[in-house]
């Protein structure tokens, strides 16, 4: 045999075993592979399985948050007008203009926390009388926004358990006691509005107050009360049955 | 002529056998790299699907979530009552 078929021979040997090797070891990873597949894949399913519910929970909570959100929004267009925006702006930054566009409005949103501070701003529109009560719809800040809290601290210390007696803060004030004393002012118009959104004059104001008390004469005598039926003269079982006016 | 021939089919084999080695030894590489990154998924799926029993909790607050819609719906009732529109 000459030596080339030899070698060739040897090398062929060589090849074979190489891929021999090769392939074993290949096989042996693949056998891995599959087993840790067969681990990971039953816990791939729980996962879905555990999330398939997670869609239509989450989509009935956004309903409900959303409906709610709507609702609040129309209270406080309806009740706030053009500074609903504001109201929210105070409270969410940002969220103004984002507002705005949810209901279809525009213009320019105005921080009212900036301006009025938050018990203020809730006094005014109360229509509690309070100083900042008067023209807070329309026209700018009648208070200064750096010192806006001074005056309302002053109407509504701070409860004894926090009140400093260094501080020689006043107590609470009495109201309808002594009205001279008092810190409200009586107001004109009774909560009504005399104007509308557009700062038209929608009717004339209600009579001011006089303190007088007045007291009107009745129209006609009241009708007389029905009678009762007389007491037993003796003691025995009382019972109502029978005795009302609308079972005789 | 013949010799020649032969000597050309050993070098070709020894040339096979360094490229084949190549090829297969990348290959195995490749396989055996996966079986790690098939058992840290596996624990990053345990993780998971133990972390995903608290979706059961998502139910409570979907309860919660409606009984204090209903709540603030009241409230701003009662707030359209009580305050005067603008």
């Amino acid at each position: 045999m000459e030596i080339q078929v030899a070698i060739i021979i040897l090398l062929s040997t060589v090849i074979i075993a190489e891929l021999a090797v090769f392939l074993i070891a290949t096989i042996v990873q693949l056998f891995k592979i599959n087993s840790g597949l067969s681990v990971v894949l039953p816990l791939v399913g729980q996962i879905v399985a555990k999330t398939s519910p997670v869609n239509p929970v989450l989509d009935d909570i956004n309903a409900n948050l959303v409906v709610t959100r709507d609702a609040l929004e129309n209270l406080m267009l309806k009740k706030g007008g053009p500074d609903a925006a504001g109201l929210v702006e105070s409270l969410f930054p940002g969220e103004g203009a984002k507002f705005l566009r949810r209901v279809n409005r525009s213009g320019k949103v105005v921080n009212v926390g900036t301006v009025y501070t938050r018990g203020v701003g809730i006094l005014a529109s109360l229509g509690r009388g309070a100083p900042i009560g008067a023209a807070h719809a329309k026209g700018a800040a009648v208070r200064d926004a750096q010192y806006s809290t001074t005056e309302v601290a002053k109407v509504y210390p701070a409860p004894p358990d926090r009140r400093n007696p260094n501080l020689n803060i006043p107590k609470a004030p009495v109201i309808g006691r002594d009205p001279v004393h008092s810190p409200y002012e009586p107001t004109l118009t009774e909560g009504t509005r005399l104007r509308d959104a557009q700062g038209r004059m929608t009717g004339s104001p209600p009579p001011a107050p006089t303190g007088k008390i007045e007291v009107a004469p009745p129209a006609e005598p009241a009708p007389a009360a029905p009678t009762q039926a007389d007491p037993p003269s003796s003691p025995r079982r009382l019972s109502a049955k029978g005795t009302r006016p609308w079972e005789r | 002529m013949a010799d020649a021939a032969l000597w050309i089919m050993v070098v070709v084999l020894a040339v096979v056998i360094l490229v084949l080695a190549l090829l297969l030894k990348r290959i195995l590489a490749a396989a055996a790299s996966i079986p790690p990154k098939v058992d840290a998924i596996a624990g990053v799926a345990a993780a998971a699907s133990r972390d995903l029993d608290a979706v059961a909790v998502l139910l409570t607050t979907q309860g919660y979530i409606k009984s204090i819609r209903a709540s603030v719906l009241d409230y701003g009732g009662s707030l359209d009552v009580a305050l005067p529109d603008y």
